[in-house]
């Protein structure tokens, strides 16, 4: 009876182990966690770039929206700019396409903008608070939000296959 | 002249591409309030950064989360409603220290009550006392028991 609780207790702590291990295996350690999926998007009111109105969330009420968190210093952001440029013309009667400009200043965007095509609306967040809200963990991140304001998901990656983006809105487009 | 001409090339490349430019400084809160954000960010991961926390990391999304628990000090959040704030965004992750509650108290509970098995386990073995000394190696060593084939062996042997 002893020998058979020991046996039982060492299986036991040998498929812990092996079940805390295998979900370690199975995640990118370096991922930082992200729990806004599934809530609804935080508000925020701030600046556009190009003639300095003031933008609200609330203003795109009912409308499917995706947020792209970018920066010009950022080498991945600028690879995928034509992805986005494309999508914002695709789906431009269907979605509103807004792009949060991260840790950058005015006078670098507008000048990357200009060079590489401004096809949808670019917001300033000079204190990075909308970032913040959003649980932003580094640049490029695009959030997909659904017509009632909930966000649908987000990727931490920057796009490279316009296919890739488009599976992406259909999510939201539903 | 050279320094001249490298310094404005590295300049002109520097503050282009790669790096976040110098954003601006935020002011700081007075000295009670803004001691509270310090000791509030020790305890925050920064989310761009490897294990440091968003008081201790120069990264610019480390000033960013900073600047985030200085407003939430100046509109009076409590210190559990700052963390939640985090915690909403980026899980329990978000705390460089896991929290004394929920699922998590087992990470603290756990080590404690594995030492308690263990030392228990220890007095358990000393209580018993130590395992029977074999017998002096001069002494015959008993006679194990013999089944009826060894026997009849022995026998035979002595025929």
């Amino acid at each position: 009876m002893k020998k058979q609780v020991a046996v039982g207790s060492a299986l036991a702590v040998i498929a812990l182990v092996v079940y805390i291990m295998a979900k370690g295996f199975g995640t990118d350690p370096h991922a930082v966690p992200f729990l806004l999926s599934g809530k609804p998007a935080p508000a925020f009111t701030i600046k556009r770039l190009d003639n300095d109105q003031l933008v609200s969330l609330a203003d795109f009420k009912g409308k499917p929206i995706v947020i792209n968190f970018w920066a010009t210093w950022c080498g991945p952001c600028q690879t995928e700019h034509p992805v986005l440029d494309w999508a914002a013309k695709k789906y431009a009667n269907d979605a509103v396409f807004l792009g949060i400009v991260f840790e950058d200043n005015e006078q670098n965007t507008k000048r990357f903008l200009a060079r590489n095509g401004w096809s949808f609306v670019q917001l300033f967040d000079p204190k990075s608070t909308v970032a913040v809200d959003y649980g932003v963990s580094g640049v490029p991140e695009t959030y997909f939000i659904d017509r009632h304001g909930i966000i649908n998901h987000k990727v931490a990656a920057p796009f490279v296959d316009p296919r890739e983006f488009a599976a992406h809105m259909e999510t939201i487009l539903k | 002249m050279t320094w001249l001409a490298l310094s404005l090339v590295a300049s002109l490349t520097l503050g282009q591409e790669g790096y976040a430019p110098q954003r601006p400084v935020t002011d700081p809160l007075d000295a009670a309030r803004e001691a509270r954000v310090q000791r509030l960010g020790k305890h925050l991961r920064c989310a761009v950064c490897q294990g440091v926390s968003i008081a201790d990391s120069p990264a610019s999304m480390a000033r960013a989360q900073l600047d985030k628990v200085r407003e939430l000090v100046a509109q009076g959040k409590t210190d559990d409603e700052i963390y939640d704030y985090f915690v909403e965004r980026y899980g329990e992750w978000a705390l460089m220290e896991p929290r004394k509650s929920g699922v998590t108290l087992g990470l603290w509970v756990f080590p404690v009550l594995l030492l308690a098995i263990g030392l228990y386990v220890i007095w358990a073995q000393s209580k018993k006392g130590p395992a029977p000394a074999q017998q002096a190696s001069g002494e015959p060593k008993a006679e194990p028991k013999t089944d009826d084939y060894l026997a009849k062996v022995r026998a035979d042997l002595e025929k």
